[in-house]
């Protein structure tokens, strides 16, 4: 098993409301599954909302393997600006 | 020369000088909050940040939009925290030798902060609710 930190902003953390979660996953568990994840955990409220995922802090394009202690986030939409 | 800093308070804005001599062009931009949201009141947005990845972002696209355009100087500051109808969230001030370039830089800079900074809204009601901004302009 590994432990991942998942940190939740906006729409996310609406959605779940809460900022952060701590998730034991299976090894070998991977962004995209985690995902899937976190969107049945929002019971529909996360549905037709584009998430980017970041691995420490930063974007990654592509569907990893995650690692123990990984913080992982689902960006929704930025509205920086 | 870049500066970028995410801060959570009033904006001051960088200072302006006499002291460019090389540059023909010094831009500022100030993104305001406006007063509305949808058609609804608000009295404020307060905005969130990813700390430590949103300032590592911002720092990173500035030094692309230099790298992009001729720009001497970028300078950007942009609030976290509750920040009321009509402060400035955001200030870029940037620096270059001729208008059109430091025109563009500036468009594509903010442009794609609003892309890809991993900041977020949200709208604070006259009721005193807080909901998450749906506001995603480009």
């Amino acid at each position: 098993m590994i432990t991942v930190n998942v940190k939740c902003f906006s729409q996310v953390m609406y959605a779940l409301d809460t900022d952060m979660l701590l998730l034991e996953l299976e090894l070998g568990t991977t962004t995209d599954t985690l995902e899937k994840i976190i969107r049945d955990r929002a019971d529909g409220k996360l549905d037709g909302v584009s998430l980017r995922t970041a691995v420490n802090q930063k974007y990654i394009p592509d569907v990893v393997e995650l690692k123990d202690g990984d913080e992982v986030a689902f960006i929704p939409p930025v509205q920086g600006g | 020369m870049i500066q970028v800093e995410i801060i959570n308070g009033p904006i001051t804005p960088f200072p302006s000088d006499n002291l460019h001599q090389d540059d023909g062009a010094e831009l500022v931009f100030n993104g305001r909050v406006r007063d509305t949201e949808h058609g609804e009141n608000i009295i404020a947005l307060e905005y969130e940040q990813y700390e430590g990845m949103a300032e590592t972002e911002l720092k990173k696209l500035a030094e692309e939009t230099v790298q992009k355009y001729p720009v001497h100087d970028l300078f950007c500051r942009h609030r976290v925290g509750k920040v009321n109808v009509g402060e400035a969230s955001l200030h870029v001030a940037i620096w270059t030798k001729h208008r059109k370039e430091g025109l563009e830089g500036m468009s594509w800079f903010i442009s794609e902060l609003k892309k890809r900074i991993p900041i977020w809204k949200w709208a604070i009601m006259e009721d005193g609710t807080r909901i998450p901004s749906e506001c995603t302009h480009r």
